[in-house]
């Protein structure tokens, strides 16, 4: 075996200009692939967590129906109860109840429609980053105070600050006018527009007086020690669910099923786009491998007119192509490697980037995803494409016949 | 100017990974017009080079070369391109012909070049090919055709652009005798009706019976130089 | 210097068909990068253009008129006169395709179960016509008759939410211009459906005059949106609206939602880039084909030579050989695009992802959109290119010495 792979060796570097061009082809390409690929899981990982961290946890249990229909009658009863027995049963810190209404909300200069959430602060501090985000005065103290935090564009619009007053009035669970009057104590700013001109929250008991909804609440919020465990919290939590009350476990999938779409019609879209560019870089090297067996034609005779086997000429080429190959993605995953490194720590953008983002709650800055998975992922699927680009040619020394070959000039 | 070659003080010394290798020494020699005759000897002898230089395909490392008057040293790549364009025709061992031109385009091709209208070039390329003798196969591709063949066409794409010399390496090496035969008596009528001054290298006896001046090289220098009847 | 036109032609076609399936093999390179090319930047135009004609359409319109601070605080408070005199005029000139006034503030909607925050917009349905998304959008019931209708249009998942149909009463609550909250019933009239989604449960429609009416502001608007023939070219109609309403602040397109106007500019820049890194990895097998092509053709070369051929011809017909195979490939590779997008002329349907879309506020429809200086430029670029990196081989061709180019074997 030996031999074959000192022939082989040597045989790639009889033309060397011929295989440099060729190992930089699949180095180009490598090195784009792992660049992209890492950029691309980079980011989604970035949107996940972000998206999930701010305010909706990794999963809710809600009642059944209340997903597509968030009408206020659909509660969980006992919902701070059953936070706090699936908390002890799980093992898990980051389980709170959340209570979901609408109320028209004044200041004394103007008034708007928004949508009030009712929450237990202690918890919300382990499932959200709102309560780490309180720009003025401070978050809400326990679950009953009188007391609201609001966004901070919303506080703008309503020309309120810290200590004024605000008048809710909405209608409660059972249909009556749900009306009282809160101070501010807190606005927090989270830079993503929905949240900050949009979301008031009130301490749980406090808004389940106020609506009228005695001990129940819309959901509870659920979060994990981090996105890789999350299959295992998931069953966790579902293995303690209580049965028959109508509740179910919602992961984020369902809870905000655009953004897996988005990933993956995003990812459907990148991968168009790399195995185009895969096709082409083999099919440019096709050529390469087939005129470098044609120009060897002769000496194929020579070897087989020696008494060698088409099969062990193939095999020759077939490990010509493949060291060829390795190298060129050696070279290519040692390049689009060190940018992601660099990247890694110094973050990827681009003019626009940030202004795109911002529009979502996003940071503007992309750190790739450096694993191991990033890193061979792109170079594994050109590898394949190459040997298979390289077998056609191999094959055809299979009708070669000695005489013949020694003799074509 | 009655010499169409003249060479004077010629050597040629090849490099080859740091060994050098001398393939002529001091060559001294004059060729007439119309003179039809061979260079011999062994291989390594330095037959082809001397050839080659004489041709302007290579370049002396010292002495000069003239052909009708013009020393090759005086002129630049694409001088002497021109030079072989209208003085001198070659005709190699093998591989003479352009593969993807028919016989007739082969012959024409060097008229082309010389900006011979498409008219002309065509009555003189199927003349000539007449009187080589392949008339009705002036469409065939190289590969359509026998050695013999080829090596007429390349004869008479050597002659049709009117050249004052023809140089031929090793015609004959690849043709049985008797295609050897017409051909060199070919050429021999060639040299009688065209006034052109031909110069082989050769090892086959058949060649060195043709000619009517023979040249013999040893080691890179001529050590015999006899003329015949 | 004479230049053998048709001799270095034929010389060249007919090399190029001396190895058939060498030549093919690169064609086939070529032409799938070109189609890459072309159609992705037709896909990727089309995308863009959709995402600007439904913004536009969604009453975002090319040119918005407020009064100053209203887009900060879109509230009842900035309203300003309904256009009059001088403005009017300006609003009526011919480069303007069409224009309406409109009434537009926060409000909440509810419904006997349920309540909710959305965007009242008080219309003149006939100017909207030709100008927002409104005029066939309703499916179900009708769309407003005039400014004085007192019918309500809704959006469909609004309904849904909200438990209400046609013919059904709902009630609008909004603060009116004296602070007080104004309230009103209205019927359903009609729904309308809209992409992206989520515009259905941002607004509601009611007739302008009502709306007036309702909030106490007879005779004034909340803000004029218009549409030009062209929205790059806004200069006129700009500094005439500008200088015939001095006191109101004339914003374009491209200052209201400037995310539009940077996705258009990062497009231009992601298909450059595309481009480049395609043609990159076709390069390489171009390069090395011709490269191996006169490699082959070594002894031919020095026969050049010895026959007397200049060397810039020698150089001149590799140039040639290339130039057909650059020709052909983009020609066969324009026509696999221009066939791919005939196909899909219809639209790609991605609503398998439709609701990743939606929350980017793009449609799931995909509608190719090919620009011709997108495809000229793919084009240009790779013939140029193409040709320049030939160059190379090219000048090997012609460098040959031809004592060792006639006596290598």
């Amino acid at each position: 075996m030996t031999i074959i792979l000192r022939l082989a060796w040597r045989n790639l570097w009889r033309h060397t200009r011929r295989t440099w061009l060729t190992i930089s082809a699949i180095a180009f390409s490598a090195m784009l692939l792992v660049f992209m690929i890492t950029l691309q899981l980079g980011a989604y990982d970035m949107i996940l967590d972000i998206s999930l961290r701010v305010f909706t946890g990794e999963m809710q249990v809600q009642r059944e129906g209340y997903l597509d229909k968030p009408q206020m009658r659909l509660s969980i009863p006992q919902a701070a109860a059953l936070a706090r027995d699936l908390r002890a049963s799980t093992g898990l810190e980051a389980v709170g109840a959340r209570a979901q209404g609408f109320a028209l909300i004044s200041s004394g200069a103007r008034s708007y429609g928004v949508p009030v959430i009712g929450v237990e602060p202690e918890r919300e501090r382990l499932l959200s980053t709102i309560p780490h985000q309180v720009k003025q005065g401070r978050y809400l103290a326990s679950v009953d105070a009188p007391e609201l935090v609001l966004g901070a564009t919303l506080a703008r619009n309503l020309k309120i600050k810290v200590g004024d007053e605000l008048t809710l009035l909405g209608a409660g669970r059972d249909g009556s006018v749900a009306a009282t009057v809160l101070p501010v104590v807190g606005i927090f700013e989270t830079n993503n527009p929905a949240i900050d001109r949009q979301v008031v929250q009130l301490p749980l008991a406090t808004f389940q007086e106020t609506f009228s909804m005695g001990d129940s609440a819309h959901l509870i919020a659920i979060s994990g020690p981090g996105l890789r465990q999350i299959q295992d919290t998931e069953a966790r939590v579902r293995a303690q669910l209580p049965q028959g009350r109508g509740l179910v476990l919602l992961d984020w999938e369902r809870l905000i099923p655009g953004l897996k779409q988005l990933i993956q019609a995003d990812m459907v879209q990148n991968w168009a786009t790399y195995i185009t560019l895969i096709i082409v870089v083999t099919f440019s090297i096709m050529n390469t491998f087939l005129m470098a067996v044609l120009e060897r034609t002769r000496e194929f005779g020579v070897m087989l007119a020696l008494g060698a086997t088409p099969l062990r000429i193939g095999l020759l080429l077939v490990i010509e192509s493949t060291l060829l190959t390795l190298i060129g993605l050696a070279i290519g995953i040692l390049l689009g490697g060190s940018i992601a490194v660099y990247l890694y720590f110094h973050g990827f953008t681009f003019p626009g980037l940030k202004e795109l983002h911002a529009q979502f709650g996003l940071p503007g800055v992309i750190h790739p995803k450096l694993s191991f998975v990033t890193f061979t992922l792109g170079p594994a699927v050109i590898f394949v494409f190459t040997l298979l680009a390289s077998l056609y040619p191999a094959l055809r020394i299979r009708t070669l016949q000695p005489i013949e070959a020694m003799h074509r000039a | 100017m009655e010499y169409t070659v003249v060479c004077r003080n010629l050597s040629k010394v090849y490099r080859q990974n740091s060994i050098a290798v001398q393939a002529l020494a001091d060559i001294n020699l004059e060729i007439s017009k119309k003179d039809f005759l061979c260079l011999s000897g062994p291989s390594g002898s330095g037959k082809s080079t001397l050839l080659n230089l004489i041709g302007g395909l290579d370049l002396p490392t010292s002495g000069d070369v003239s052909v009708d008057g013009i020393a090759l040293a005086t002129l630049d790549r694409a001088a002497l391109a021109r030079l072989r364009l209208t003085r001198i025709g070659f005709v190699f061992q093998a591989y003479n012909l352009i593969p993807v031109l028919s016989a007739r385009e082969n012959v024409e091709f060097v008229m082309q070049l010389q900006g011979i209208s498409a008219a002309e070039r065509r009555t003189r390329a199927m003349d000539i090919l007449k009187e080589v003798g392949l008339d009705g196969l002036e469409d065939r591709k190289p590969g359509e055709l026998s050695g013999g063949q080829q090596q007429r066409v390349a004869v008479a794409r050597a002659i049709v652009s009117g050249p004052s010399l023809v140089l031929a390496d090793e015609p004959t090496a690849n043709l049985d005798s008797k295609t050897a035969e017409n051909l060199m008596q070919m050429l021999v009528q060639m040299n009688a009706e065209h006034n052109v001054t031909f110069v082989f290298s050769t090892h086959d006896k058949l060649v060195m019976d043709f000619s009517r001046r023979l040249i013999k090289l040893h080691d890179g220098r001529i050590v015999e130089d006899v003329r015949r009847g | 210097m004479q230049i053998y036109v048709p001799l270095l032609v034929t010389l060249a076609w007919r090399n190029l068909w001396r190895h058939v399936r060498r030549t093919l093999l690169i064609l086939f390179a070529l032409a799938l990068g070109v189609w890459s090319m072309v159609t992705l930047a037709a896909l990727t135009r089309g995308s863009m253009e959709q995402q600007l004609t439904s913004a536009f359409a969604n009453l975002i319109g090319h040119i918005q008129i407020h009064l100053p601070g209203y887009r900060d605080d879109p509230v009842i408070d900035h309203r300003f006169a309904e256009p009059a005199g001088a403005l009017r005029d300006a609003l009526d000139a011919p480069d303007i395709l069409a224009w309406a006034a409109r009434v537009r503030v926060p409000a909440v909607v509810s419904s006997e179960q349920e309540s909710a925050g959305i965007t009242l917009v008080g219309i003149d349905p006939a100017r909207e016509r030709g100008l927002s998304f409104l005029a066939n959008a309703v499916k179900e019931g009708r769309m407003l008759m005039d400014a004085d209708d007192p019918g309500i249009v809704l959006g469909r998942k609004l309904a849904e939410r909200l438990e209400t149909a046609l013919g059904r009463r709902v009630v609008i609550l909004s603060q009116d211009s004296a602070n007080k909250i104004a309230d009103r019933g209205f019927r359903v009239v009609g729904i309308f459906d809209s992409q992206p989604e989520m515009i259905e449960t941002a607004y509601v429609f009611i007739g302008l005059a009502q709306a007036q009416r309702l909030l106490r502001m007879p005779g004034a608007v909340s803000e004029i949106g218009l549409i030009a023939p062209d929205r790059n070219r806004l200069d006129a109609p700009l500094d005439r609206l500008r200088a015939a309403a001095p006191q109101l602040d004339v914003q374009p397109w491209t200052q209201i939602e400037p995310t539009l106007k940077l996705t258009e500019s990062v497009t231009d820049v992601i298909l450059m880039i595309w481009y480049v890194i395609v043609f990159v990895a076709m390069s390489f097998g171009l390069v090395n084909t011709l490269l191996m092509a006169v490699f082959e053709r070594t002894r031919e070369f020095g026969l050049f030579q010895a026959l007397g051929m200049p060397p810039s011809q020698i150089l001149g017909q590799v140039l040639v050989e290339s130039l057909f195979l650059l020709a052909v490939g983009l020609a066969l590779g324009n026509l696999l695009a221009f066939a791919t997008l005939a196909a899909t002329a219809d639209g790609i349907d991605l609503s398998a992802f439709a609701k990743g879309f939606e929350m980017i506020g793009v449609s799931p429809m995909l509608y190719p959109m090919l620009k011709f200086d997108d495809a000229l430029s793919a084009n240009l670029l790779v013939f140029v290119l193409g040709l320049a990196a030939s160059l190379y081989p090219a000048w090997r061709a012609a460098r040959y010495v031809p004592v060792e180019a006639i006596t290598r074997t």
